[in-house]
């Protein structure tokens, strides 16, 4: 029970308590969050919530010092305004749709309340009063929920949506009378008055029995507004930090304090409502900050200070902290365009590296054999090469040498991975050729290079499919390396999908140390290869390399007819 | 001490609307008779546009409950009659000169509450969210008859709560003294249905002249 006995109440800190307490059920009630972004937790009730047996939680912070609502004492009316202010549109007025009004009203002169009482009869009364103010402020509570406006504050509730108007509230002590007009739209509901010693105390309500006038709809997340860190512009800045949580956003809006008009009566704003912000937080809106609205009320002359703000105009940098702002501009980085086109051709190369000197991690990649993956780099062979690799193709022994190890270059390939279409366009061998980095397609062809890893492994080494025309030693091939390079730079221009992708990879080429070794010889060393065959070590070498890149380049032939031959199947 | 009653206006409900609507009225009529302690709890009604109060005492709440599935199970073994009651009364124990054949406490009730419902069965195999899909006319009218309902009913159960708020407000002298420490239910109170045959005014005499608490099976 209450610290204080039911004796040891006075009627006035019953009559006090008794409009504290009903404020707090009023703007419970009906103002959004009036508790801040998250509702206080369930607790133990406090001697607070003891006063007549209804526990309400904690009031908001104006509310902290009910003495500060009724400063001239408990014969001053408490008259609550809740207002639907419009959102987006500052300029439309706001509607009161609700007025309460509490009042404890002096005994008229023959009533027995006014004349004293003994003390008896005086504890009689008070218990008494203390039992029927609980029964009204229950039936305050209760009425609360069945007025319109209830269904609108369950609206604006909602956590996940925006409406376009505001319910707010405006707490003073004398009721602004209605125009006759205003009147007529509204409705009366008077709660039967309580005896009390020092009056009776009454409570009345005025509202309006509709709310469909003011077209309550769900507005935008974000009001209209210019958007200068739009996605892609200089303004952007994805690093822009996050508060770190919502009770900071909601210091930041709460250090607006809204003066309460009866407190103000008569008395500086200093007073105890000064030390008592009360706000209105959505949390989902992220709306303009509060701080602007009480210095344009103030400065109006005709609007005085009050317990309501609205949205003031649209502040963008109001906004910087805010969640959907950061949902909005989502973080793609239209910036970085520049690499916007490299990086899925980064990730797609990504087990692919740039053939470095020393490199280990290009070891690896180099390591099986000359399914080099750095030659998957290289751009798709010009169609000159290609018919100029045609007779090596028709070389019997080298065909069946090759054959197979085309057909399981076609099963690697037939498996990479992550192949951009525009690579796979037309030079699908190349283009496959160039993403390929599959571990699987190395390893196919490991079993039909023996000798190969060594020589990959060697930093020097130089890649024998980098040259569409096969040398008969490592300057040979290097060089051919450059000019297939170029040969292939030649084709991927016709080949609008494969031109970028082919560049990058040709420059990375062209960029790397290996590729540029001076001892790179002429195009007549492939054709040398070509006779010579197998015979001698080095050229057996060299031409090994220039046999590994002509039947790469039937293994890539032979792909894109199987491909097509598939994709003839699947049309029939 | 007199025994206030308040007669709410009779409601006109399909079966599947009974449990909501009882919960609403009993549950206001509890909260402001429940003068102990209480946290409230808003509950939005399922089936209307509503939201009431509840003291938010676990106990009442499972009486309720019970006590709704009593009268829906009662009501449909007798689907012909179409108007029920519910009858919840607050009362105080008091000791009474011992005598045979009778117990030493009396109940005296101070305070009677009926609540009047008539059943219709149109469409009682219905569900309430219930839509009908087809190019019937007569379909079509049904959904807007089922809304007007709706609507009325919603209205209906609005006045009955605004009849109840009223009324507690205004009969406050009856009520006996809330006890110290009070938490949640101050008062004891019973839930009882009345069968259609009885009226209100038949129990109110039975119960003067029996002095005994009445229950029915």
């Amino acid at each position: 029970m209450a610290a204080h006995s039911d004796s040891g109440r006075t009627t006035e800190q019953i009559v006090s308590q008794f409009l504290s307490k009903a404020l707090h059920a009023i703007l419970a009630a009906r103002i959004p969050y009036i508790h801040g972004p998250t509702p206080p937790p369930s607790r133990h009730p406090r001697k607070r919530d003891r006063w007549f047996h209804l526990a309400l939680g904690d009031p908001p912070p104006a509310l902290e010092h009910p003495s500060g609502l009724i400063p001239n004492g408990v014969m001053e009316p408490l008259v609550v305004d809740i207002l639907l202010s419009p959102r987006d549109d500052p300029t439309m007025p706001e509607a009161i749709v609700e007025r309460w009004v509490a009042q404890c009203e002096a005994p008229a002169p023959w009533s027995p309340l006014h004349s004293p009482a003994e003390t008896s009869s005086n504890s009689f009364l008070v218990k008494r009063t203390y039992k029927k103010s609980i029964i009204l402020l229950r039936s305050i509570y209760s009425v609360l929920r069945l007025l319109p406006a209830q269904r609108v504050f369950k609206m604006l509730c909602a956590s996940n949506q925006s409406y376009n108007h505001d319910l707010t509230y405006r707490v003073s002590s004398f009721a602004e009378p209605f125009s006759r007009k205003e009147e007529a739209e509204f409705q009366y509901h008077c709660f039967a008055p309580v005896e009390t010693q020092s009056g009776q105390l009454a409570v009345s309500v005025q509202y309006r029995p509709s709310l469909s006038q003011f077209n309550l709809e769900i507005s935008s997340l974000l009001p209209p507004m210019l958007i200068t860190d739009y996605v892609g512009s200089p303004a952007a800045d994805p690093m822009r930090a996050f508060p770190s949580s919502p009770s900071e956003r909601a210091g930041t809006r709460s250090s607006t304090s809204f003066p309460l008009r009866g407190s103000q009566h008569g008395q500086p704003s200093t007073s105890a409502p000064a030390s008592a912000p009360v706000f209105f937080n959505r949390p989902h809106s992220w709306t303009g900050g509060p701080s602007e609205v009480p210095s344009n009320r103030a400065q109006h002359p005709n609007h005085p200070p009050t317990g309501s703000y609205r949205k003031p105009a649209f502040n963008f940098d109001e906004f910087k902290f805010s969640p959907p702002f950061y949902m909005s501009p989502t973080p793609s980085p239209p910036k970085f365009s520049g690499s916007y086109m490299q990086s899925p051709l980064r990730s797609e190369t990504a087990p692919v590296s740039i053939p470095q000197p020393g490199s280990s991690k290009v070891k690896v990649l180099r390591s099986p054999n000359l399914s080099d993956p750095t030659r998957n780099f290289l751009p798709p062979p010009s169609p000159r090469s290609a018919r100029t690799t045609d007779p090596s193709s028709q070389d019997s022994d080298s065909r069946s040498f090759r054959r197979p190890d085309g057909l399981r270059t076609s099963d690697g390939y037939s498996n990479m991975y992550g192949t951009p279409k525009g690579l796979k366009d037309g030079r699908d061998d190349s283009g496959r050729f160039s993403l390929s980095g599959s571990p699987r397609f190395t390893f196919s062809r490991s079993s039909s290079r023996i000798s190969v890893p060594d020589d990959l492994d060697d930093p020097d080494f130089s890649y024998p499919f980098a040259v569409d025309d096969v040398d008969s030693s490592d300057s040979q091939a290097r060089s051919n390396d450059g000019k297939e390079v170029s040969d292939f730079g030649h084709a991927s221009s016709s080949h609008k999908s494969q031109d970028a992708a082919v560049g990058v990879l040709v420059h990375m080429l062209r960029t790397a140390a290996p590729l540029r070794d001076s001892t790179y010889s002429s195009q007549s060393s492939k054709s040398e290869l070509q006779e010579e065959g197998l015979g001698s070590t080095s050229s057996f070498f060299m031409s090994r390399k220039a046999s590994d890149a002509l039947e790469e380049l039937q293994s890539y032939k032979s792909i894109k007819e199987m491909l097509l031959s598939q994709s003839k199947g699947k049309l029939h | 001490m007199n025994c206030e009653v308040c007669e709410l206006k009779e409601l006109v409900v399909e079966q599947f609307e009974i449990r909501e609507v009882l919960r609403c009225i009993l549950h206001t009529i509890i909260f402001h008779r429940a003068l102990g302690l209480v946290r409230p709890r808003d509950i939005n009604c399922e089936l209307f546009e509503l939201t009431y109060v509840q003291c938010g005492v676990p106990e009442v709440e499972k009486e309720i409950e019970e006590k709704i599935t009593e009268f829906i199970s009662k009501i449909s073994k007798h689907p012909n009659r179409r108007s029920h009651q519910v009858c919840l009364s607050f009362y105080e124990t008091k000791d009474k000169q011992p005598a045979w054949f009778s117990s030493k406490t009396e109940r005296v009730y101070w305070e009677r509450w009926f609540i009047n419902l008539q059943i219709t069965n149109q469409r009682v195999n219905m569900k309430p969210n219930q839509t009908k899909v087809g190019f019937d006319p007569g379909e079509k009218l049904s959904s807007l008859e089922e809304k007007l309902h709706r609507t009325a009913l919603e209205t209906s159960v609005r006045e009955n709560l605004f009849q109840i708020i009223k009324f507690v407000n205004e009969k406050m002298d009856h009520l006996p003294h809330i006890p110290p420490n009070a938490e949640g239910i101050s008062y004891p109170y019973e839930i009882t249905i009345l069968s259609s045959s009885e009226s209100s005014l038949d129990m109110l005499k039975r119960m003067l002249q029996t002095g005994h608490q009445t229950t029915l099976s």
